[in-house]
């Protein structure tokens, strides 16, 4: 890939369109679309086990949709495979909701898989760059030691370093910040502020954490649940977002028990299924 | 099955077209599982060949004593080793030990999505996980045939030198006139053959493992299931081939 065919693309970095993923009758992600402009973060929230992490593994194209058409820099993904996605994919870092390091590697080798087997740098230069990237998400010292040594918020934070070891135009964060401090929360999302304001990155992010969504996201969408499963109740700017008069929304970002979003995935009365059990 | 295949000519094309094209083979990774594979079995196959070249003797002993013909046992010890037990027991010794651990891993890793974390890294989890277990496998599996039978005649002398009286020169010369070239070869094509049906059956059940420990307990079981019953239908098959080309 040379450097002009990055630089003569001017469009949306992701453009989705109507995607439709259903697992036999259960649709999952009903008619979606939307677009992340270059520079933005775009936030992805909703409830557990309302797509989110289903529609990331579409745009990165690790799952194939029932229909309809993502396009990565101009270029569509679902019908992509072999070199041609390789490529593609060579463009953006994905941060595993649980790292997915590599169990058999240590912290260095994870964070330096990705110099080694996509690039030709020297040793000394993929060494250095691995003591760089762990120091931006405040690992240093660290690359000795194996997954399993390590805490699960710590192994986030390795899986960050690794996604963005490339220096990629695009990141994917799926929940970056669960299961961190609050500390260590604000030094992630600042990380991402960084690489997106000043290296003017690009990010898609799927969080519940409702603080850290509205310190980095600049565009937001929201995934319904119960009927609405799969479609965008609502999209915006932060402070679209925050002001929605959607009452679902409001119940989201303030963390009431109680509203409009429907708490069980079951369709009978819960009544009823308790006094039909034999 | 087509999936199985499929795996196979993914395999090949990584190692036979993917070096001309810049992604080269992961030597180191080829050695480090050589040495799981092969060389940490070396005590496990030394044992089961040194039992099996010792029941062998005197099994023989004891059916050919009946005729007076105790001075073939040499024959039989060679003979059954080369060209049956050696590859066919060391070939069960290395699914127990590696071809479940293959399994167990590589569906550990596909459920922890570091396969899917290799995909999204633009590395081809056959090309980084499979082909060096693969090219392992095809020489570390022939290499410990090789051993194992040294080690299971060494077992049948032991009883021909002890039980039987015979003179050490005597049993090496008679199994060295008994066995012909044809008796190594083939039990080498032989364990050839199941070291890349053993291999190839491992990392497929691996990188189909689907839900969890469970699954990853499941497919481990019929690997080793289905690479046992596999491997004792190909030596059935090759011996068959043997037998009518030789006759």
């Amino acid at each position: 890939m040379s450097a002009n065919e990055k630089d003569d693309y001017k469009g949306p970095v992701i453009e989705v369109r109507d995607l439709v993923r259903k697992f036999g009758n259960r649709t999952v992600l009903n008619g979606i679309s939307f677009t992340v402009e270059k520079g933005d973060t775009m936030i992805i929230m909703g409830g557990s086990g309302c797509g989110k992490s289903t529609l990331l593994r579409h745009i990165i194209g690790s799952m194939k949709p029932t229909s309809g058409s993502i396009k990565i820099f101009g270029q569509e993904i679902t019908t992509m495979s072999g070199p041609e996605l390789d490529r593609l994919r060579l463009r953006f870092g994905m941060n595993f909701q649980f790292g997915a390091l590599l169990q058999s590697l240590t912290v260095g080798e994870n964070v330096a898989l990705p110099l080694i087997e996509n690039s030709r740098v020297d040793p000394e230069i993929v060494d250095l760059v691995v003591k760089m990237k762990l120091e931006l998400v405040g690992l240093t010292g660290f690359e000795h030691l194996k997954p399993a040594e390590i805490s699960g918020g710590m192994r986030k934070r390795v899986g960050l370093a690794r996604a963005v070891a490339l220096d990629p135009e695009l990141l994917f964060s799926d929940e970056p910040t669960s299961g961190l401090d609050p500390i260590m929360t604000a030094v992630i999302d600042q990380l991402t502020l960084d690489l997106t304001r000043k290296l003017d990155m690009t990010a898609v992010v799927v969080t519940h954490d409702m603080t850290s969504a509205f310190r980095i996201g600049t565009k937001m969408i929201m995934l319904g649940a119960g009927p609405k499963q799969g479609t965008i109740i609502a999209m915006g700017t932060p402070e679209e977002i925050r002001n929605s008069d959607n009452p679902e929304v409001q119940q989201f970002i303030n963390g009431h028990p109680d509203g409009p979003i429907p708490l069980k995935l079951a369709k009978e009365d819960y009544i009823d299924r308790l006094l039909d059990e034999p | 099955m087509r999936d199985y295949l499929t795996l196979n000519a993914q395999i090949l094309f990584w190692i036979f077209f993917a070096p001309f094209r810049g992604k080269s083979l992961r030597l180191s990774a080829v050695f480090h599982q050589m040495v799981r594979i092969g060389v940490q079995a070396v005590p496990m196959t030394a044992l089961t060949s040194l039992s099996i070249g010792i029941t062998l003797a005197m099994q023989g002993a004891h059916e050919l004593s009946r005729m007076g013909a105790t001075s073939y046992v040499p024959d039989l010890v060679g003979m059954s080793l080369l060209r049956e037990l050696g590859p066919l027991l060391v070939g069960v010794v290395v699914i127990g030990r590696s071809g479940s651990a293959v399994t167990a891993e590589l569906g550990t890793m596909k459920v922890s999505e570091e396969i899917e974390a290799l995909e999204v890294m633009a590395i081809n989890p056959i090309r980084f996980l499979v082909v060096p277990r693969f090219l392992a496998m095809l020489v570390m599996l022939p290499a410990l045939t090789v051993f194992g039978n040294y080690i299971g005649m060494t077992g049948g002398w032991a009883i021909c030198r002890f039980s039987l009286d015979m003179p050490t020169e005597g049993y090496i010369r008679r199994l060295i006139e008994s066995s012909h070239a044809m008796d190594l070869y083939s039990g080498m094509i032989k364990s050839v053959v199941f070291a890349w049906l053993i291999i190839t059956i491992s990392c497929f059940y691996g990188l189909k493992v689907k839900g969890g420990a469970e699954g990853v307990g499941r497919a481990t079981t019929q690997s080793v299931v289905v690479s046992i019953l596999t491997m004792l239908i190909a030596d059935a098959l090759l011996t068959a081939i043997f037998f009518v080309i030789e006759t």
